[in-house]
C-alpha cells in the first residue's frame, strides 16, 4: 500500500482553480518533496490530504484511507505543520503543546527530546507564544507536529523563520524520521533543501503536476544563468542560436537561462569579441528551473 | 476539563476575563433594578397622573400577557428584558459562537485543531457546551441577584414569589439556547468573527424591535411570533410563579434547530483559513 496516492485530485474555489487533475503517488517511507512558486497549489494540495479540504473531484487516500471520511483513524497517523502556523496568542508554549496533544489523544514520547534540540527552554516554553519570534513559533509547530512520533509527517515551508543553525537540526531531524521508516512529505519553495532532504521531487505550477522526478535528476535538469557583459557600447544584438534562451538585456549586459547539458555548446557560440566579462551559476528556481519547463522541458516534451 | 474536553477549556479560558466583566456586570445591573424598585414603587414611576403606561409597553416588562411595567413583576421583568440584559447575553453568545468554528477559521488556528483526531461533531459540541456554560452563568448570576432581592424585600415578595424568580431564570436560559442556535450556524458556515457577531446581534436587535412593533401597531400584530422576545417572557413568569412551557418549548426548539443546522453546514464545510 502507497503512503500517499493522489488520483486526478482536483480542488476549485468558485472560477479558481487550487490543484488540476493531480496524480502523485508517495510510498511508504520516503522523504518526498512539493516544490513549486507561491501559489502553485501546494498547500491546497497537503490540505487535502490532511483532511481539512475536500476535493472537488478526483480521490486522495492516505494510508488506503480517505482523509476526510476516514480522518478519525488516520489522523492518528499524522503529523502536520501547517505552512502559515498560526497559534493561540495568550497560551504558553507548554499550554499549547498540552492542548494539542489532548487532542492528539495520544502519548508524546518524543517532545522533551525535541524541546531541547531545538532550544525551546522551560522558561521560553512558559511565556505565552504571543511573544515569541517568528522562528520560536516555528521550532514549536516543528515540536506540535513530532511529539507524538506519527508515521507520516507532513510538512508545509518547515524552515520558514529559522536560523541556519535550527535548519540544520531540522534537517537532522528529518533524516532521523527518514532512518526510523517514517514517510515524510515536505512542501517547500526552496530548490537547495528539497535537493538536501528528498529522495523525489514533485514539481507543481498553477495547480498543475509538470513533473515528478529524483533529486539527482533534479539536479542534471537545472538551468544555469549566463551573464555577458560586453564593452563595446552596442547594447541589445542577435546573439545567433542563443536567442532561443530568450536573453535579457540591460545595456550592454545580458543574462540567459540555459539547461546545463548546453551551457558549453552555448559558451562556445557567445564568446568572442566584445566580451568583457561572463559567469555562469545555477538558477534560482522560481526564475529558472520553472522557466526551463515553461519552454519545453524534458517532461512536458514527452 | 483541560484533558478530557480540551476545546471547551480553550473556549472558555480564553475569554475568562469577558465572561467574568459580564457576569459581574449583570449582577450589578439586576441590583440595581431591584434597588429601584425597592425604592421607588413601580407606580410612583410609570402612573404619575393617574394614567398607566401603553400596552406596548408590555415589549419592556417581558409578557405577552396582561402584566404591566408599572407592577413589581413587570418592573423586575424589565430587568430581564432591557437592552443592557440583552446586550451582555448577546455579546457573550456572538464572542463565543464566533469562536466555535468561524474565528478558529479567519486565525488560522483551526488546522493545529483539526488535524487531530477530532471529530467535526466533537469541536461543535465541545464548543456548544462552552457557550450553554456561559449562558448558565450569566442567567444565574441574574436569576440568583433578584432572588435575593425579592427575598429581602417584603413588599416586593408579597407580589412576586420566588419560584417566579426561578422560572424567569429557566426562560432566560431558554432565550439564550434561541440565539446560541443561529448564531452557531451562522459560525459554523462563516469564515470571519464578525459575520457571526453581526448575525447575533442583528437576530437579537431585530427580534426586540419586531416584538415591540407588534404590540404597538395593530396591523402587525402577527410579526410577534417571528420574535423570540413573544416567547420569552420573564414578565409572566414572575407574576404567576411558573415557566410558560409553550414559549420555552419554542425558545429551546428554535436553537436546536440552529444547533442542528450548525452541525450539517460544519460536515460539508472545508476547515482552512
Amino acid at each position: 500500500m502507497e503512503a500517499i496516492e493522489l488520483t486526478a485530485l482536483t480542488k476549485t474555489y468558485g472560477a479558481v482553480t487550487g490543484i488540476d487533475a493531480l496524480d502523485l503517488t508517495v510510498r511508504p517511507g520516503e522523504v518526498f518533496g512539493f516544490l513549486g512558486p507561491n501559489g502553485a497549489g501546494k498547500t491546497t494540495t497537503l490540505r487535502c490530504l490532511v483532511g481539512l479540504v475536500r476535493p472537488t473531484a478526483g480521490r486522495a487516500r492516505v494510508f488506503g484511507m480517505d482523509p476526510v471520511a476516514d480522518h478519525r483513524r488516520l489522523a492518528p497517523l499524522l503529523g502536520y505543520l501547517p505552512g502559515e502556523l498560526r497559534l493561540y496568542p495568550e497560551l504558553t508554549g507548554a499550554q499549547t503543546l498540552d492542548l494539542l496533544s489532548a487532542l492528539q489523544g495520544a502519548p508524546v514520547p518524543r517532545r522533551s527530546e525535541l524541546c531541547d534540540r531545538l532550544g525551546l527552554t522551560a522558561g521560553i516554553l512558559a511565556r505565552p507564544v504571543g511573544t515569541y519570534s517568528r522562528g520560536m513559533k516555528q521550532k514549536l509547530g516543528l515540536v506540535q507536529a513530532l511529539q507524538h512520533d506519527p508515521q507520516l509527517v507532513v510538512l508545509d515551508e518547515p524552515t520558514e523563520g529559522l536560523d541556519p543553525l535550527v535548519q540544520e537540526t531540522f534537517y537532522g531531524l528529518l533524516r532521523e524520521a527518514a532512518d526510523a521508516g517514517r514517510t515524510v512529505l515536505l512542501s517547500s519553495h526552496v530548490l537547495p533543501e528539497m535537493q538536501r532532504t528528498c529522495g523525489r521531487v514533485a514539481i507543481v505550477r498553477d495547480g498543475r503536476l509538470v513533473t515528478v522526478e529524483s533529486v539527482a535528476g533534479l539536479r542534471e535538469a537545472r538551468a544555469r544563468r549566463i551573464r555577458l557583459s560586453y564593452a563595446d557600447g552596442r547594447g541589445a544584438r542577435t546573439l545567433g542560436a542563443a536567442d532561443r534562451w530568450e536573453p535579457r538585456w540591460q545595456g550592454d549586459d545580458v543574462e540567459l537561462l540555459v539547461p546545463p547539458a548546453e551551457v558549453v555548446d552555448a559558451l562556445r557560440g557567445l564568446l568572442g569579441p566584445g566580451v568583457a566579462d561572463v559567469t555562469v551559476e545555477e538558477a534560482g528556481l522560481d526564475e529558472a528551473f520553472l522557466d526551463l519547463y515553461r519552454n519545453g522541458g524534458p517532461e512536458e516534451a514527452r | 476539563m483541560r484533558q478530557r474536553w480540551p476545546l471547551l477549556w480553550l473556549a472558555l479560558y480564553r475569554r475568562r476575563r469577558m465572561l467574568i466583566a459580564l457576569t459581574v456586570g449583570m449582577i450589578a445591573f439586576e441590583a440595581l433594578i431591584v434597588v429601584v424598585a425597592h425604592t421607588l414603587s413601580p407606580d410612583e414611576l410609570f402612573s404619575a397622573g393617574g394614567k398607566g403606561p401603553p400596552s406596548a409597553y408590555r415589549a419592556f416588562s417581558g409578557s405577552s400577557g396582561e402584566v404591566s411595567i408599572a407592577s413589581y413583576p413587570g418592573l423586575l421583568g424589565a430587568g430581564l428584558v432591557h437592552p443592557f440584559w440583552i446586550a451582555l447575553q448577546l455579546t457573550a453568545i456572538g464572542s463565543l459562537a464566533a469562536a466555535a468554528v468561524a474565528a478558529d477559521v479567519e486565525a488560522g488556528t483551526v488546522e493545529l485543531v483539526m488535524v487531530r483526531p477530532v471529530s467535526r461533531t466533537r469541536l461543535l459540541a465541545e464548543r456548544t457546551a462552552a457557550l450553554l456554560a456561559a449562558a448558565l452563568a450569566l442567567n444565574a448570576a441574574a436569576t440568583l441577584t433578584v432572588l435575593v432581592g425579592v427575598a429581602l424585600t417584603p413588599d416586593i415578595h408579597r407580589a412576586v414569589p420566588l419560584t417566579g424568580v426561578l422560572a424567569a431564570g429557566v426562560l432566560g436560559f431558554g432565550f439564550a439556547l434561541c440565539m446560541i442556535g443561529p448564531a452557531l450556524a451562522v459560525s459554523a458556515a462563516g469564515r470571519r468573527r464578525a459575520q457571526v457577531i453581526g448575525a447575533t446581534i442583528a437576530i437579537g436587535a431585530v427580534g426586540f424591535a419586531v416584538n415591540f412593533i407588534a404590540l404597538a401597531w395593530a396591523p402587525a400584530e402577527p410579526l410577534k411570533y417571528a420574535s423570540p422576545f413573544h416567547y420569552y417572557t420573564p414578565g409572566d413568569a414572575l407574576a404567576e410563579g411558573t415557566v410558560p412551557w409553550p414559549g420555552f418549548l419554542v425558545l429551546t426548539g428554535a436553537g436546536l434547530a440552529g444547533i442542528l443546522a450548525a452541525h450539517a453546514l460544519l460536515r460539508r464545510r472545508d476547515l482552512a483559513p
